[in-house]
């Protein structure tokens, strides 16, 4: 249903002609997302979800402003988003219109003595750090990678990555934000709202800092924030990553006495567990990651081989398993993570060297050989520092979610669930890619570890419905798995998929068992009493109304 | 009428407590009514001393159908911030300090769970048994509630264990003003994004943490449920948003080695560059600035010493305390130091382990400590005013000097000012405080004292001090200031407390 | 491939947008770290790679139509610099957004839709055989008085192909000159085919025109048989690509291609080049799309597409990845470097993720204003390295820097590597 011609004129008059469209192509680039193809009762298996009634691109927060207040004088319901990697980047259902906010894409600060920075939607985690490395600083960059928005990942999705442990949860790295609420207001939080600098996140008094997000934010469907100030944490290494290499194969070279990566491996993972814990304790370690293992336990050593040399391929895979060398480097890479020390001085990484070296004396662990070759260490470094290769989810097969998710302590690791979801995984091979024990996390889930877990990963042909099925009948059956064990659901990517997507009445039935979701219902009537917020952000249906009527 | 009213409500309380937990004697009432800000006092109703979680809920559902304000208060005395004197009349002392169970502790994943009534003097003896300890704000009087505190973001001393301004508070349960129990992260009734498991029935917590153990979860993520921080909620929320009955709190290991350093100088500034040095690269634990007189306050017992130290104490110190937790512990050290003395040096600074008038074993053993009685700040004159905000470090030779100028100008000696600076959130900001002792005793002493903290209260914040615990007076300045803020807060405390009974008449309620 | 043969390639995108990037891993500022021009002038979704391949589906799908309009700006308000491609196949090797961009482009034309602005220019090469706008008997006149062999009329083992923009660009005439005078100092065996010279077609191929870039490329070739031609020497880079990927493509086609700047960098290994003056000057190289990453030679394949452990997707025998890896960077640089008194510095988007100049794919002749504004940036970028100059491999490339320079009052000077080579010697 196309927009009344009086309200686009209204729109076109906010952001001008050459910033909204309704052309039909266009719409649909918006409506095509990942994932699409698995929420079969809402796409039939396209790709394509609903079209946007319109897209605009404003660029400024009294754009945005302008635009919320329309929404509310015409009763529209608006949608937005920044990179936009994600089904929640589509309009929850039809009717809506759709702010893409790249023209919002500035660093407007870095604060380099008291270590933030303030950026608008559209300035991605690879510029920020570009410039914050600069002045001798870094940014949290999530584990959907530094091609991702830094103001999104923090405020409006998860968010979480490698670096936690160190750089801190983004939900506690957000400072001050500028955000616009659904009724068009503009909020300015924390000591930014007293006109005092960004450097604050909380009060005065209770933090209205806390509706923006929870262990989720709101996924453009609680306003829109226009600016974030972000906590940075130091970088001793140079003003610029030299980067080597030919494509794809790019490498770094960092001063050996201040980095140095390290791919440990242990035993068992009870031992891999013991590991962590003695890791939190010893406060050493600047990014912690079970990364490479997303291409499965089996396949890992040779997809290592493969990104990093440039003349090779996935066709190397079936030859390059069959050599000795492949063979004992996959045996030997069960049950690892990457760790990466910083040290801001030589002695500081010394010292983290030595203490790693004791904690894998004490858990019988090793550092896996490959990682003394010379272009291995800068690979990894590079990978793991700049997390620029995270389209690597999709190159097995075009397709990934995730299932059996965990977010637990450092024992969850060893509780046989690694191996229950590598089971998982076969059971729907060959439709899935057949990799085995392909759970990818962070090893440090908040600042200062304590919480970790992992993503299951699923590679799916996204062209196939067949596969697409299996990889959806997968998700469901990890949290049908998870449930019986008394754990939280398990797969969070199809999960949002299917529920940003839901009705938004259905969805709220189901939700209402959960007292959290009341409080929600009660905070979008109360901040969004025209409703005009995207259904991205959850309530709960108030039953006793219901069964009144 | 009125006296038939107060029976029935005390007949009522009684019945949810019992008898001995209810107490309306007017010596008593009188406690209460009032504490040492310049809040005006005002006499409650009577006091409640709820022994539990379901005995809280009952008293505020209790609340919400006679629409009696409530008061909650989990410290014992003093008080200083006017935040447990009641706001309006009729209020009901809703007093957790009995509640005192350390309800579980777990080495391992470092984390405890404690009741609004546990000190610091309880608990810190029994996590070191666990080799464990709880990062401390400055010196808490022994009566001070642990989550008391830390629910009113009162800054910790290690700005890297700072990772919010909230910590090391994680989950929580809570009553909501109306009523509604609710637990927050990984503690609601589900995972990490949801509470649609069996658990959101709201089992005891003794039993909900035997079931985790079987899944792994460790009461350490605080976030959600759902798309909302609940924790944030009640935080610095002087108790008008719930009323906390628990909280899980994340541990240091307690250490094996560990060190002070005292630097010396005149000049704050070069402090402040020393600090921010260290606070970039992490390599400090405690990091605290004090003026003289602060010092004198926290080292000085009885008058001579005091005399001693005002001689010989610089009138800046940095405060640096290293430690080595686990592997390696003297090694941490050993690299620390000699990391840190170079990088003093490029500051023009060195750091000592003894330096004029104190040595950083007594000062370790003061601030690593509750305070002894009687309560520091309270030593010198008997009575002492706080002004104290966020700023971010480099701003704190101008806020000194700024209140310097205040204070002569009401003839209050700045020698006397008390000046604790303490970096946080990593070193992103930084509490400023400025204590003002004084002899309560004295009338025209007390009345410059409080003119004082009124005007340069006003005028700090007119500078750019950000109350963001807007407590007395605070209140108003800070919520003036942003329109938006307050509208949505008031919005949230309709939501969470419709009817006004959580501590009515304070923040901007 | 047609279009339809693409479909489940264009399925698989992710929307990761790093084809809106140049590879991530080589950002080293806020400003510079941007690759694809043509979703930074026109911001909507739909004007990325990643849209174009959403709006291929769609199309495919039948929803939306080929004559909605609208359609023909996204399609081809694009370079096909292919910077996008680069940032894609760092990690993904089974998509090809660039050949998706040219097939949906063919599919456009066949389909009769294209940009209006089009007509002049078509009318113009089909007449004329040129997309200039200027006769085909004024072609060879930047040679008068050269005494170059017409190999129309002789034979000869090499072929000077100067391409269109040198041919009638007179601003740049100094640079085909000056390649005659290094060629004939060096004793090579060359010729040019004058105002016979026809157009490459890599143009108008990219443009979306395949039938007449068949039309063009099948008459080269057999010209260049018939002059006896061995080795086809560019100064286009232009020209380079479409004869180094898009001819041996289509057709039958053994000889040696060769940009100039390989062809000079091997007269100086041979010794028969050498500079003797001293050029001091500062200059920055850029690197032409068609020369770079859009350069790298055809290399034959047939096999299929083929899952291994289940959904991965492989291709046997091994498949071309066409990743910018094997284009020519390093050459021109070397021969900059060679050249006495001169400093190089490097922009921030250099080598295979190099900022496009803003002139192919059609641009220059459709949207001129989006081509402008593209020089521009890659000028500011200049500017930002303290060069004094911009030297780069192209005539389109320099045509539209002078273009952008002069229209923004700046001082830039603008160099083919010839006249550096020129100055030098």
């Amino acid at each position: 249903m196309a927009l009344l011609s009086e309200v686009y004129e209204a729109l076109e008059n906010i952001v001008g002609p050459e910033n909204i469209t309704e052309e039909p192509a266009t719409l649909d680039s918006y409506a095509y997302q990942w994932m699409a193809e698995l929420v079969t009762d809402v796409t039939g298996g396209s790709k394509f979800f609903d079209r946007p009634e319109a897209v605009l691109v404003p660029g400024s927060v009294e754009d945005v402003q302008a635009i919320i207040k329309a929404c509310n004088q015409y009763k529209i319901k608006y949608h937005v988003f920044s990179t936009g990697w994600g089904p929640w980047a589509a309009v929850p259902s039809a009717g809506q219109i759709l702010m893409d906010l790249r023209r919002m894409n500035r660093i407007i600060e870095i604060n380099e003595q008291n270590m933030f920075a303030v950026v608008e939607p559209y300035c991605v985690a690879a510029q920020l750090q570009a410039e914050a490395m600069k002045v001798g600083l870094n940014n949290h960059i999530s584990g959907a990678g530094s091609g991702t928005s830094v103001l999104a990942n923090a405020c409006t999705f998860q968010g979480g990555g490698p670096d936690v442990m160190y750089f801190s949860s983004p939900q506690d790295s957000i400072l001050s934000i500028e955000w616009v609420m659904p009724t068009g207001e503009i909020l300015r939080t924390g000591s930014m709202g007293s006109d005092l600098g960004w450097f604050c996140a909380e009060g005065p008094g209770p933090s209205t800092q806390g509706i923006i997000r929870g262990s989720l934010g709101g996924a453009g469907g609680w306003g829109v924030v226009t600016k974030i100030a972000i906590r940075l944490v130091n970088w001793p290494g140079p003003v610029q990553m030299p980067i080597e290499g030919t494509a794809p194969s790019y490498r770094t070279q960092l001063p050996e006495e201040n980095f140095k990566a390290a791919f440990p491996a242990f035993p068992s993972l009870q031992r891999f567990a013991d590991a962590i814990y003695r890791i939190y304790d010893s406060e050493i370690g600047y990014i912690v990651h079970r990364q490479f293992v997303m291409w499965g336990d089996e396949l890992q050593a040779a997809f290592l081989r493969i990104v990093t040399d440039p003349t090779k391929q996935l066709c190397d895979i079936p030859e390059l398993l069959e050599t000795p060398e492949i063979q004992q480097l996959t045996k030997e890479m069960q049950r690892n993570f990457q760790f990466i020390m910083v040290g801001m001085t030589p002695r500081d990484l010394a010292y983290q060297q030595k203490v790693l070296d004791q904690i894998l004396k004490e858990t019988g662990g090793w550092n896996i050989s490959i990682i003394e070759e010379p272009d291995m260490q800068q690979y990894v470094l590079l990978f793991m520092l700049k997390l620029c290769f995270k389209s690597v989810n999709f190159t097995a097969t075009g397709g990934f979610i995730d299932t059996y998710n965990s977010v637990a302590s450092p024992d969850v690791w060893a509780s046989g669930e690694i191996e229950a979801g590598k089971a998982l995984l076969k059971k729907y091979a060959p439709k899935i890619a057949d990799c085995g024990d392909q759970a990818m996390g962070p090893i440090g889930g908040q600042g200062g570890g304590g919480v970790t877990g992992w993503e299951d990963f699923v590679f799916y042909d996204p062209q196939d419905s067949d596969s697409s099925k299996a990889a959806a009948d997968c998700s469901d059956e990890g949290d049908r798995l998870k449930a019986a064990q008394g754990r939280p659901p398990g797969g969070m990517l199809f999960g949002l998929a299917r529920s940003t997507h839901a009705d938004e009445e259905v969805r709220a039935k189901k939700l209402s068992k959960s007292p959290e979701y009341n409080w929600q219902r009660k905070l979008k009537e109360t901040l969004d009493p025209n409703s005009v917020g995207s259904g991205n952000y959850f309530w709960g249906a108030d039953l006793s109304k219901e069964e009144n009527n | 009428m009125k006296d038939l009213m107060m029976a029935e409500k005390k007949d009522a309380l009684i019945k949810i407590v019992g008898a001995e937990n209810v107490i309306d004697d007017p010596s008593t009432l009188d406690i209460y009514s009032r504490d040492h800000s310049f809040v005006t006092p005002m006499m409650p109703l009577m006091v409640v001393k709820p022994r539990n979680a379901d005995e809280v809920q009952d008293i505020v559902k209790w609340a919400n159908q006679t629409k009696t304000p409530l008061v909650p208060v989990s410290s014992g005395p003093p008080h200083f911030r006017g935040d447990s004197v009641p706001g309006s009349e009729g209020a009901v002392i809703v007093d957790l300090s009995g509640m005192k169970r350390i309800i579980m502790m777990d080495r391992r994943n470092r984390v405890v769970i404690i009741e609004p009534g546990v000190t610091y003097s309880q608990l810190q003896p029994e996590l070191a048994k666990q080799g464990l300890r709880l990062s401390m704000p400055l010196m808490p009087r022994a009566t001070k509630s642990v989550l008391g505190g830390l629910l009113e973001r009162e800054p910790i001393m290690n700005p890297r264990y700072a990772w919010s301004l909230n910590e090391p508070l994680r989950c929580i349960e809570t009553v909501m003003g109306n009523g509604e129990m609710f637990r927050t992260g990984e503690l609601a009734g589900g995972g990490v994004s949801t509470s649609t498991r069996e658990e959101a029935k709201l089992v005891p917590i003794e039993e909900l943490m035997e079931k985790r153990k079987l899944t792994q979860e460790t009461a350490l993520y605080q976030y959600g449920p759902g798309q909302f921080n609940y924790h944030k909620l009640v935080s610095a929320a002087q108790g008008t948003m719930g009323i906390v009955t628990w909280a899980s709190l994340r541990c240091e290991v307690l250490p094996k080695a560990q060190k002070f350093f005292l630097v010396a100088s005149d000049d704050l500034d070069k402090l402040v560059g020393f600090a921010y040095k260290l606070l970039r690269i992490r390599f400090h634990d405690e990091l605290m600035l004090f003026s003289r007189s602060s010092l004198v306050s926290i080292l000085g017992e009885g008058t001579e010493q005091v005399s001693s130290l005002e001689k010989e104490l610089p009138p800046w110190t940095l405060v640096l305390g290293l430690t080595g937790r686990d592997i390696l512990a003297e090694e941490r050290l050993e690299f620390l130091e000699k990391d840190i003395t170079e990088i003093a040096q490029q500051f023009g600074v060195s750091i000592e382990t003894e330096i004029p008038g104190a040595t950083g074993e007594q000062v370790s053993e003061a601030v690593m400590n509750p305070s002894k009685e009687p309560y520091w700040k309270l030593r010198r004159k008997g009575g002492c005013q706080d002004i104290f905000f966020l700023t971010t470090l480099n701003r704190a030779q101008e806020f000194v000097s700024a209140m310097n100028t205040l204070a002569e100008a009401s003839d209050y000696s700045p020698s006397d000012l008390g000046i604790y600076i303490q970096p946080t959130h990593l070193g992103t900001s930084c509490h400023v405080e400025f204590s003002l002792p004084y002899d309560p005793g004295d009338e025209k002493e007390a009345a410059k004292v409080k003119d004082l903290f009124t005007r340069a209260s006003k005028e700090l914040s007119e500078q750019g001090a950000f109350y963001t615990r807007p407590y007395g007076i605070w209140a108003d300045m800070a919520y003036s200031r942003n329109a938006e803020h307050t509208n949505l807060t008031k919005k949230l405390k309709g939501i969470f407390d419709p009817n006004n009974v959580l501590n009515p008449g304070k923040l901007c309620f | 491939m047609a279009l339809e043969d693409l479909r489940a390639t264009v399925s698989r995108c992710s929307k990761c947008s790093y084809c809106k990037w140049i590879p991530l891993a080589h950002v080293k500022s806020w400003r510079f770290a941007k690759g694809c021009p043509s979703i930074e002038y026109n911001k909507f979704q739909s004007y990325s790679a990643s849209g174009r391949l959403s709006t291929s589906l769609s199309l495919l799908e039948g929803r939306s139509s080929y004559f909605d309009e609208g359609l023909v700006d996204i399609v081809f308000k694009c370079m096909l610099d292919g910077c996008c491609d680069v940032a894609c196949k760092v990690n993904r090797y089974d998509l090809e957004p660039v050949e998706i961009m040219r097939q949906l482009r063919f599919k456009m034309i066949d389909n009769g839709c294209f940009p209006p602005m089009d007509v002049p220019y078509i009318d113009h090469l089909r007449k004329e055989d040129n997309m200039m706008l200027e006769s085909k008997a004024d072609r060879g006149k930047w040679a008068d008085g050269l005494d170059v062999k017409d190999l129309t009329q002789e034979k000869a083992d090499v072929v000077f192909h100067v391409g269109c923009k040198l041919s009638f660009d007179k601003d740049l005439w100094k640079i085909p000159q000056t390649v005659v005078a290094i060629l004939k100092n060096a004793g090579v065996d060359f010729g040019i085919m004058g105002k016979d010279e026809n157009c490459c077609g890599g143009r108008v191929c990219d443009m979306g025109y395949r039938g007449e870039f068949l039309k063009y490329a099948e008459n080269n070739i057999d010209a260049w048989k018939n002059a006896g031609v061995k080795t086809i020497v560019t100064t286009c880079s232009d020209g380079y690509h479409a004869f180094n990927r898009l001819y041996p493509e289509e057709f039958e086609f053994n000889f040696e291609v060769l940009h100039i700047t390989q062809y000079l960098e091997r007269l100086i290994n041979e010794g028969k080049l050498k500079f003797t003056k001293t050029v001091p000057m500062k200059v920055t190289y850029h690197d032409p799309c068609h020369l770079g990453r859009r350069g790298e030679p055809y290399m034959p394949w047939k096999g299929e597409q083929k899952k291994i452990r289940g959904q991965v997707l492989v291709y046997e025998p091994r498949k071309p990845r066409y990743n910018g890896a094997l284009g020519i960077y390093d050459i021109p640089r070397n021969i900059i470097k060679s050249i006495p008194g001169i400093e190089l510095v490097e922009m921030e988007r250099n080598r295979e993720y190099a900022w496009c100049c803003g002139a192919g794919g059609g641009v220059r002749e459709r949207y001129p204003e989006f081509s402008g504004w593209t020089a521009g940036e890659r000028i500011e970028e200049a500017k930002s390295t303290g060069a004094e100059a911009i030297v780069t491999a192209c005539g389109w490339c320099e045509r539209n820097f002078i273009d952008a320079i002069n229209d923004q009052n700046e001082s830039m000077k603008v160099y083919d590597i010839v006249d550096l080579v020129a100055e030098a010697i």
